[in-house]
């Protein structure tokens, strides 16, 4: 693969559909194959599903939902602030191989697998240790896929945020724990949006009123990723 | 002194006078209150003007170090100073805001979406300014402060555009409640609310001026 120089102009790069291939490629051999990585944000959640269980009894399905989307980010967290610490060698290479914005959307896909793994681990943890949430209004047969659908759109959203705000922490010298103070408060608007999707999903709302939701959805996934790719080649010089 | 200085003297000092003098309308509930629609709103017209002001001077500050030139940390400490007292506007305009609240709907805090809105824009510039403190190297800082500024203003444009949408409010402009523009706002609190609006952010435009020459000298000191 040819060697990019890193002072072409950034607006106009062009994506390389093989190098993202490449990095996901990367990213599956160190994650998934040769250590246990991955496997560290699953544990969290499942501890966190696990506490909740402890703390509350038969649970209203507001406060369900706000746990269980509790338990979502703070492990999205987990493998956000994980998917930019590699060493110096890795990143050397890494760098010859893709662009800026390419290490962005593939850091950006890998962190949304990854955080969609541990929310279905999630989701099926709290189905077993808290219940499925008892509406009573509604007849009990509300189709699951719509509310599985607004979760994993919103899992997605989060991530695009996460990546961006993991890269900067990178790039700092006590960023690990600067991680969550940077991106909460910017994780409102994905929260917001995920939770009444969600919620209306649970409701048994007909689709035609849950698309404008997951719109919002993936409209809080693209921003972060469009605001990155403008500003990601300027934290990732030096 | 500059016209737009004394502009901005004249235009505060005579929405002072006016806003407590002038008469205003008699509404229930309100009463009195409504002069703080003078005091109130100006502070958050400022806020977002100065935060407009950061933003452009972060951008700026992250071309100027591109095509081989090096960057300028002059535009790093005037997008710093503009923050800093955009802040200080957006505490003015939350404590006067926390009173009217008290003396119109009977509390200081309720879980509306413009006062959600203010905490989340206190939250995120609180992790701006952390940001800051904890690099050491200035250009390193600069620049990362500046990403993180771009990014976060944004996103808290959409925040504070999306949220009246998600839930209802008691504050006038959403939720089916009228902003006082619409009817309220009668020919002669016009005549005092836009040069209230217009001397305050001129105002906290000086301010922040001020704060950036102050910040020039005390690193032409150091240096």
């Amino acid at each position: 693969m040819a060697r990019l120089s890193s002072a072409q102009p950034y607006l106009c790069a062009v994506i390389r559909p093989q190098a993202i291939r490449q990095m996901l490629r990367w990213e599956w051999e160190l994650e998934y194959r040769r250590s246990n990585g991955w496997f560290l944000p699953v544990l969290f959640a499942a501890m966190v599903a696990y506490l909740c269980s402890l703390l509350v009894r038969e649970p209203s399905p507001t406060v369900w939902l706000a746990l269980l989307w509790m338990t979502i980010v703070f492990s999205a967290l987990q493998t956000a602030s994980r998917s930019f610490s590699a060493s110096a060698g890795q990143w050397l290479y890494l760098n010859q191989i893709v662009q800026p914005i390419e290490l962005l959307l593939g850091k950006t896909m890998s962190t949304a697998g990854s955080s969609l793994l541990v929310t279905w681990t999630g989701l099926l943890l709290f189905g077993l240790w808290l219940g499925w949430p008892h509406i009573p209004e509604t007849d009990a047969s509300v189709a699951t896929w719509p509310f599985l659908v607004s979760i994993s759109l919103g899992a997605i959203a989060i991530s695009a945020t996460l990546s961006f705000t993991a890269a900067l922490a990178s790039k700092m010298d006590r960023g690990t724990g600067m991680m969550a103070i940077l991106s909460l408060p910017l994780l409102l608007p994905t929260l917001l949006v995920s939770m009444r999707a969600s919620k209306l999903a649970l409701l048994g709302e007909t689709p035609l009123v849950l698309y404008p939701n997951w719109a919002g959805e993936i409209l809080m996934a693209a921003i972060p990723l469009a605001l990155g790719g403008l500003l990601f080649p300027y934290l990732w010089r030096s | 002194m500059k016209a737009w200085k004394i502009l901005a003297i004249v235009l505060v000092g005579y929405s002072l006078y006016a806003g407590l003098m002038f008469d205003v309308p008699r509404l229930v509930i309100l009463n009195e209150t409504i002069r703080n629609l003078y005091f109130h709103v100006p502070m958050w017209f400022s806020m977002i003007a100065l935060l407009g002001g950061s933003l452009a001077y972060s951008f700026r500050f992250l071309r100027s170090g591109t095509e081989g030139q090096p960057s300028n940390l002059d535009r790093d400490n005037q997008a710093r100073s503009f923050a800093e007292v955009a802040m200080v506007f957006a505490m003015l305009g939350l404590f006067t805001g926390m009173i009217w609240a008290k003396a119109t709907w009977g509390a200081y805090w309720t879980a509306d979406p413009k006062l959600q809105g203010t905490a989340v824009t206190l939250l995120i510039y609180a992790a701006y300014f952390i940001l800051r403190t904890s690099i050491d190297d200035p250009e390193k800082r600069a620049r990362l402060a500046a990403v993180y500024n771009v990014f976060a203003f944004v996103l808290m444009i959409v925040f504070i555009g999306i949220l009246p949408r998600m839930t209802d409010s008691l504050h006038p402009g959403n939720g089916g409640n009228p902003a006082f523009g619409n009817y309220d706002l009668d020919n002669g609190m016009r005549m005092v609310f836009y040069p209230a609006v217009l001397g305050w952010i001129l105002m906290g435009w000086w301010i922040a001026t001020l704060r950036v020459r102050l910040e020039r000298l005390r690193y032409r000191n150091n240096h």
